[in-house]
């Protein structure tokens, strides 16, 4: 029985463990301490919304073997163009959210090509260049963001009339489009329908695609680049394809996320939010080369869990508000253990 | 053998280290000392302030104290010394005293009384422990805001 | 004729590429200086300045290049070791240079502590250390903020109440230094025609320059070179690779420590939560801009570094300003750079790696051949 405990614990890993540990009695906490339970469940739910696609992008990048996209600024880089110019060339309401969509479309790839190249001419050391290519993407963006012509009132500083404002809000363009799309209320939990069916459909298809020739192609060229050379895969094509895919869905990520929380944000707003992401897939049981759709379900739901939860229960029980804390510590605590485990380095 | 001479030599350097911090909370301990010239009441007799005080720390001088005035100046270390020069009545000649004192080490503020010192009186009466109050919060001094937190709002 | 002259086409080809970065910032410095319209007093002061100040927290990076573990990002840590022993050194109301000294004898054990645990946690991700020390610094600063936010002043004593948060437990978001501001700065310090020179600052950088020279040729210097050449030679060699690692990172997180320590006393003041947040990175990038790469740094590196990259931090605002009429422009141009250069050091260290790879295998298939033919 210890022993089979003990395997479990071993394949489940320790942080995953703690962290759902952590969660759970968090649930069982909130009634005892008397948080308003559906409200809980509500924001959960919304959050994962906004947050889904965003992990979802991990996953092609992971199962080329390019490792975890620290990178991911970059992407959310092509979704902030798309949103400004839709939103600058005068659409309103979801038409706006749509032709973000599409204008980010092409920066997306085009950025994406670009990243993919460099990924590709820098095998191995992926991550922390990644990381470096989102920090410089970001900061060159804030330059970009004051000297863009941007001219929409509402969006640039009322005094100077150019600039691009940190926070622009999205009231009257595309603000909750999605969340509010056949939203359901069942008593206090209210469900945004809209956001959750477009990340079921974008999960099914990334499921679809893995399953495609090009993307058994793809986890071949994760796990073994010299078999896939020799099976005659293209290996560089396949990790470029990747890399846009990843670069795509952090785009649209970002305006999923926007239109849930109802701003954008501009500047350094950007610059780490790849940590979050990259965390909850891997709470979600993901490793630096194998990733599952099951695994950024199962991640934004605990990672998103733990995030809306921990500050109001904390609060009932001990009077402070220790999440921000415990969330720093928990998010990278657990990127630290998928980046040491000694099976994973084997790569 | 080898072994044991390096661990000697181990231990002594931390005993080293350590004696020099030791050395550092005595040297290093800071104050602030206040120094007044007012009317002593000690032991039902009354000690009268001076008519003026010169308070000289470090070969320059610091203030000029007339009755009922109050100096200050931070040292560091356990001793302080400061020269007085003393005017006792109008009119009088000024006389010059050098004043020697150890400071107590878990004062961080400390009060000396100038007419309780020059009449030699037990060191309690002229010498106390200033408390400064607590200085109200500041306006936005809260816990740190969420631009300091490295995974900014998700 | 034309070889040596093509030869000499290639050396200074390759003379270019191997310090793009430290020419690309004198282009930058030779465009912004002018612009920006200092006086030259004001900018050598500001340097020296900022050369007392920043010198020997990138010294603290020297080492763990030396034993092929990269650019350790993880000296934040020593940072935060730092800070620690500055608030119980500022809650014991101990004062000037005794308690800058006392500071960092205070710093030690957190800092050998902390390099301890950031050593062994690198030699589990061997291969991708870099990613991984600046991770560790992200979860280590969760922890500092555990320590410092919540346990200070609650489990930890602090006695005085004007570093407290209003809560009575917690350090406030900033933490006076006033009482050392500067001590070690302006002891024996030089006013040469307007222009402060802080000797003993630059005396303790310069007795750790030698310290570091001095610690090459040390046993435990020349076995952490051969880690970094080679691990697995290393190995063979009977050197305890592992363990050598571990030192060479807990050696540039107490250096870290008394830079950070260092560092602050010049500033005057500790902003408990974000103090650290930026100087690795500003660090690294520093050694960067000085011609250093991931596997190779010297101390001349650093000096170069110090000046270019300050030259730039000191002029782009006001350049910026005065190109854009935004000075916010300015502002993130230099972060910008700073990324930048990172990112270039980076990219150009992996593909040198490649390239280096790529020769061995062509010599190798060479020898073979060679071999084949002599059957």
């Amino acid at each position: 029985m210890k022993a089979k405990l003990a395997s479990f614990v071993a394949s489940f890993g320790l942080p995953r463990l703690i962290i759902t540990g952590f969660l759970l009695a968090l649930f069982i906490l909130a009634p005892i301490v008397g948080v308003d339970l559906p409200m809980q469940i509500t924001n959960v739910i919304n959050r994962f919304s906004w947050n889904a696609i965003l992990v979802l992008a991990m996953v092609p990048m992971v199962h080329s073997g390019c490792g975890l996209n620290f990178g991911l600024p970059l992407g959310i880089i092509s979704g902030l163009l798309g949103a400004t110019l839709s939103l600058e060339f005068g659409f309103t309401g979801p038409m706006s959210f749509v032709m973000a969509v599409v204008i980010s479309t092409p920066f997306a790839l085009v950025l994406g090509m670009g990243y993919g190249a460099l990924l590709n001419r820098i095998k191995g050391g992926e991550m922390m260049i990644a990381t470096y290519v989102g920090f410089s993407s970001v900061s060159f963006m804030c330059m970009m963001w004051l000297l863009l012509p941007y001219h929409k009132a509402d969006m640039v500083w009322g005094l100077a009339g150019k600039g691009l404002r940190t926070t622009i809000s999205l009231e009257g363009y595309y603000d909750k489009v999605l969340s509010n799309f056949l939203q359901i209320n069942i008593g206090k939990i209210s469900i945004p329908t809209g956001a959750l069916l477009l990340f079921a459909l974008l999960a099914v298809a990334m499921w679809a695609f893995l399953h495609t020739k090009t993307g058994t192609a793809m986890t071949a060229v994760g796990s073994n680049p010299t078999f896939a050379k020799a099976a005659g895969i293209k290996v560089d094509k396949i990790r470029m394809l990747s890399v846009v895919m990843s670069t795509w869905l952090a785009a649209i990520g970002i305006l999923v996320y926007e239109q849930g929380f109802g701003f954008i944000q501009l500047y350094m707003a950007p610059f780490y939010m790849a940590l979050p992401a990259v965390s909850a897939i891997l709470i979600g049981g993901a490793s630096v080369n194998k990733a599952t759709i099951v695994n950024v379900i199962l991640g934004t739901l605990l990672f998103q869990g733990i995030v809306t939860m921990t500050p109001t229960v904390m609060n009932s029980v001990i009077h402070t508000d220790m999440s921000e804390v415990i969330r720093v510590i928990a998010s990278n605590g657990m990127i630290l253990y998928a980046l040491t485990r000694r099976s994973e380095v084997s790569r | 053998m080898n072994n044991k001479r390096k661990w000697i030599f181990r231990g002594c350097t931390l005993l080293v280290v350590l004696l020099i911090a030791a050395l550092m909370f005595v040297v290093g301990r800071g104050h602030t000392v206040y120094i007044d010239n007012k009317t002593l009441e000690y032991n039902g007799e009354t000690y009268n302030a001076l008519q003026k005080v010169e308070v000289w720390v470090n070969g320059e001088r610091l203030s000029k104290l007339s009755k009922r005035d109050r100096t200050m100046t931070t040292t560091i270390g356990n001793g302080f010394e400061m020269k007085l020069i003393n005017t006792v009545n109008k009119g009088d000649e000024p006389t010059e005293v050098t004043v020697n004192l150890s400071l107590p080490y878990g004062w961080d503020g400390i009060l000396v009384n100038i007419p309780g010192y020059l009449a030699n009186l037990p060191q309690e009466a002229w010498m106390s422990e200033f408390i400064i109050e607590a200085a109200p919060p500041e306006e936005g001094e809260e816990e740190p805001g969420e631009d300091e937190i490295p995974t900014a709002e998700f | 004729m034309s070889g040596k002259q093509q030869n000499a086409g290639k050396t200074a080809f390759t003379f270019l590429r191997n310090n793009t970065v430290p020419l690309m910032f004198i282009l930058i410095c030779a465009v912004c200086i002018p612009i920006s319209g200092f006086s030259p007093s004001y900018l050598l002061n500001e340097i020296i300045t900022r050369l007392g100040r920043n010198a020997f927290l990138i010294l603290s990076l020297l080492i763990p290049i030396m034993a092929g573990m990269g650019l350790n990002f993880g000296m934040t840590l020593g940072a935060m070791a730092g800070e620690l022993a500055l608030i119980f050194v500022s809650d014991w109301q101990i004062w000037g240079i005794p308690g800058v000294v006392l500071a960092m004898i205070v710093s030690i054990p957190f800092s050998v502590l902390l390099g301890w645990v950031c050593g062994k946690i690198l030699n589990m991700a061997k291969g991708r250390e870099m990613i991984t020390s600046y991770i560790i610094s992200f979860f280590i600063n969760g922890i500092y903020q555990l320590i410092v936010l919540y346990l200070m002043g609650s489990v930890i004593p602090i006695a005085h109440s004007s570093i407290k948060l209003p809560r009575g437990y917690g350090i406030r978001n900033t933490v006076s230094l006033l009482n050392m501001r500067q001590c070690i700065d302006n002891l024996l310090a030089v006013r040469i025609a307007g222009v402060k020179i802080p000797v003993l600052t630059l005396l303790i950088i310069a007795l750790m320059c030698i310290l570091i020279v001095w610690f090459r040729r040390t046993k435990l210097g020349q076995d952490m070179r051969a880690v970094g050449q080679d691990i697995q030679v290393a190995r063979d060699a009977g050197i305890n690779v592992e363990r050598t690692r571990i030192i060479s990172i807990i050696i540039s997180t107490v250096l870290a420590g008394f830079g950070m320590i260092l560092y602050l006393q010049n500033i005057g003041n500790l902003s408990t939560y974000s103090a650290h947040s930026q100087v690795g990175m500003f660090c690294i990038a520093a050694l960067l801009v000085g011609g250093a790469s991931v596997d190779h740094a010297s101390i001349g590196n650093v000096f170069l570094g110090v000046i270019l990259f300050h030259t730039m931090f000191i002029v782009a605002p006001q350049a910026g300003a005065v190109i854009t009429g935004d000075s916010m422009i300015g502002e993130y141009f230099r972060v910008f750079v700073s990324y930048g250069v990172i990112t270039l050091a980076l990219i150009m260290y992996e593909m040198k790696k490649r390239r280096q790879k790529a020769n061995i295998g062509e010599q190798l298939a060479l020898a073979q051949k060679e071999e084949e033919q002599h059957e």
